[in-house]
């Protein structure tokens, strides 16, 4: 059964996306991470244009953040002033973030920015995860429990920095800049990308500002709501690019997917996920790097200007 | 049902057609007249738009053996640009962009027999017939030259590359369903009676349309008739379009708040389990 997508202007079978949406939304409750940087690339490969793509994904993204961030707020699971901190930032970065997409489309460079973008990120982060997941499983299965982590914190960069706050639900007291920072940087980027950013934030969240584990997911997940929200209403007004029916198919496969996913996510421990969800990064870069460096099939390319 | 309708609407119109040949019979004597019509003039995309399969159909009066009919549609045009992609630093990249005005987004030739057999290259060329003859101007790449003499040639600067882009820009919107060219896709009943079958794919740009019927003798257009066509977007589809368009900052709005609906129903409704 097809259903036509009015922004998008094709029709595509709604099973089709229904089960996108559903696969996505399982991994991504398997995991913990939004999964936008796998739909992204999977909506521009079933022929949605890559700017509808993008603004419509943040949409999407919209919906599982808001019923996570609402899951983590019952259980007090998020630091609101980091959050807002963060949002600060964020909101700065998707406005900028949005100027920037509309200028490289014009260009005719959307696509190789955000394959490049995508590829860059994707094996940085993946190798990273990689890297520190396996330590932690030959730690698990070696028993070298001896070695503890960080017995004296070493003062860092980051606790040189001025305008320094108290966090208390983090029980931290740094400096607001890199938060501002961090926040900004993800913030433009998920408006190129069209992704949340958890899969960037959470690992900054982490090792940079070294917030507590039980207050991490929350707090990026509050500011991924506000962020990907303003990202929608800003890709709304300025491109038009966000197709509403798109988005809400979608929304409805990833929220019976991300159900099945998380209830097997509990169930598997907690190493063996990271070290899953890094392949899983780490495959999706390495695809999208071989696309890049491979012949293309058609050695031009059409990119519309005209504004319908 | 459909065949009977069909039927009844050519014997209209051969019996207008005859009358209206009949009437003036001193004037120029002409060789052949084409009436057509379409077995809908206006296609709607509703949700459940899937592409439309269209039947154009019509009488020639005046319609002798050997003679060859050909039905160009043309969609609405806008402007678009061509990339070549080009290899550097390993990564293949959009480069050198050719900006073409004007260009139809869709264009579709049903004939009775392979163009080349039925009609002259320079009749094809004049009337854009075939995907080879679409017109395609690249206002930035071509200025007009006097050259040996004969004034106002059109040059292009891209020489023979141009031919590269022309050919990519039919190739991809082919591939689309856009861009296509279907000999034997008309087929002649009998006594001047004929039928060309459309398929209008998803991909189809809304807009107004264009269909062209042309009768070839002896390689040549002896005859031709234009109808009209309207796809526009209809119902709900019609209605998001619109608003998201006219009303940008209260579409965006609705899209947010949407979304965090949704996503506040399903924690609600998966904590209850």
């Amino acid at each position: 059964m097809q259903i036509y997508l009015p922004i998008a202007e094709i029709s595509i079978n709604i099973f089709l996306l229904l089960g996108l949406g559903a696969g996505v939304g399982f991994l991504s409750g398997i995991f913990g991470v939004g999964g936008g940087f796998l739909m992204t690339p999977l909506l521009i490969f079933i022929g949605i244009p890559p700017a509808v793509a993008v603004s419509t994904q943040a949409n999407q993204v919209i919906a599982s953040s808001a019923s996570g961030a609402l899951t983590h707020w019952r259980r007090q699971a998020i630091d609101i002033k980091m959050g807002l901190l963060l949002l600060i930032g964020g909101s700065l970065g998707s406005v900028l973030g949005v100027f920037l997409f509309t200028w490289l489309r014009t260009l005719g460079q959307i696509d190789l920015f955000v394959s490049l973008a995508y590829v860059a990120l994707l094996s940085i982060i993946g190798g990273l995860m990689l890297v520190e997941s396996v330590n932690a499983l030959r730690k698990k299965f070696l028993g070298k429990g001896d070695d503890k982590a960080n017995p004296r914190r070493k003062r860092r960069l980051i606790d040189r920095l001025p305008f320094k706050v108290r966090f208390a639900r983090s029980g931290l007291y740094i400096s607001v800049i890199p938060p501002l920072f961090m926040g900004f940087s993800v913030g433009a980027l998920a408006a190129m990308l069209g992704i949340g950013g958890g899969f960037i934030m959470l690992p900054a969240m982490i090792y940079i500002l070294r917030m507590p584990a039980n207050v991490v997911v929350g707090t990026s997940l509050f500011q991924i709501l506000f962020v990907t929200a303003l990202t929608t209403y800003l890709q709304a007004a300025q491109n038009q690019t966000v197709d509403i029916v798109l988005a809400l198919t979608l929304i409805v496969g990833g929220v019976i997917g991300a159900q099945f996913g998380a209830r097997l996510g509990q169930r598997l421990p907690a190493e063996e996920l990271r070290t899953g969800l890094a392949l899983l990064v780490l495959g999706v870069g390495v695809k999208l790097a071989w696309d890049l460096g491979s012949e293309p099939s058609d050695m031009f390319e059409i990119i519309q200007t005209g504004v319908k | 049902m459909m065949r009977a309708l069909l039927l009844t609407s050519l014997l209209i119109l051969i019996s207008t057609l005859n009358s209206a040949l009949a009437a003036p019979p001193d004037e120029l004597e002409r060789e052949a007249d084409i009436v057509a019509a379409l077995s809908q003039t206006t296609v709607e995309i509703r949700s459940n738009f899937a592409g439309a399969d269209l039947i154009l159909f019509g009488a020639i009066a005046g319609f002798q053996d050997g003679d060859d009919v050909a039905v160009v549609v043309r969609g609405p045009a806008s402007d678009l640009r061509v990339m070549r992609k080009e290899r550097s630093f390993g990564i293949w990249i959009n480069r050198a962009p050719v900006r073409f005005e004007e260009v139809s987004g869709y264009y579709a030739v049903a004939s009775t027999r392979p163009l080349k057999d039925m009609g002259t290259f320079s009749a094809l060329r004049r009337n854009q017939i075939g995907r080879d003859h679409v017109r395609l101007n690249a206002p930035e790449t071509q200025r007009r030259e006097t050259r040996f003499g004969v004034r106002d040639v059109l040059v292009s600067d891209l020489g023979s590359e141009i031919v590269d882009y022309r050919e990519a820009l039919g190739r991809i919107k082919g591939r689309a369903g856009l861009y296509v060219e279907t000999p034997g896709g008309v087929t002649i009943l009998e006594g001047g009676l004929f039928q060309a079958r459309l398929r209008l794919p998803p991909a189809t740009p809304v807009g107004d349309y264009v269909a062209d019927v042309y009768l070839f003798r002896a390689g040549q257009p002896i005859a031709s008739r234009q109808i009209y066509l309207d796809v526009r977007k209809a119902g709900l589809e019609r209605a998001i379009y619109d608003h998201a368009h006219n009303h940008p900052h209260l579409y965006g709005l609705i899209c947010v708040l949407l979304a965090v609906f949704a996503g506040w129903a399903a924690a609600e409704i998966f904590r209850r389990r």
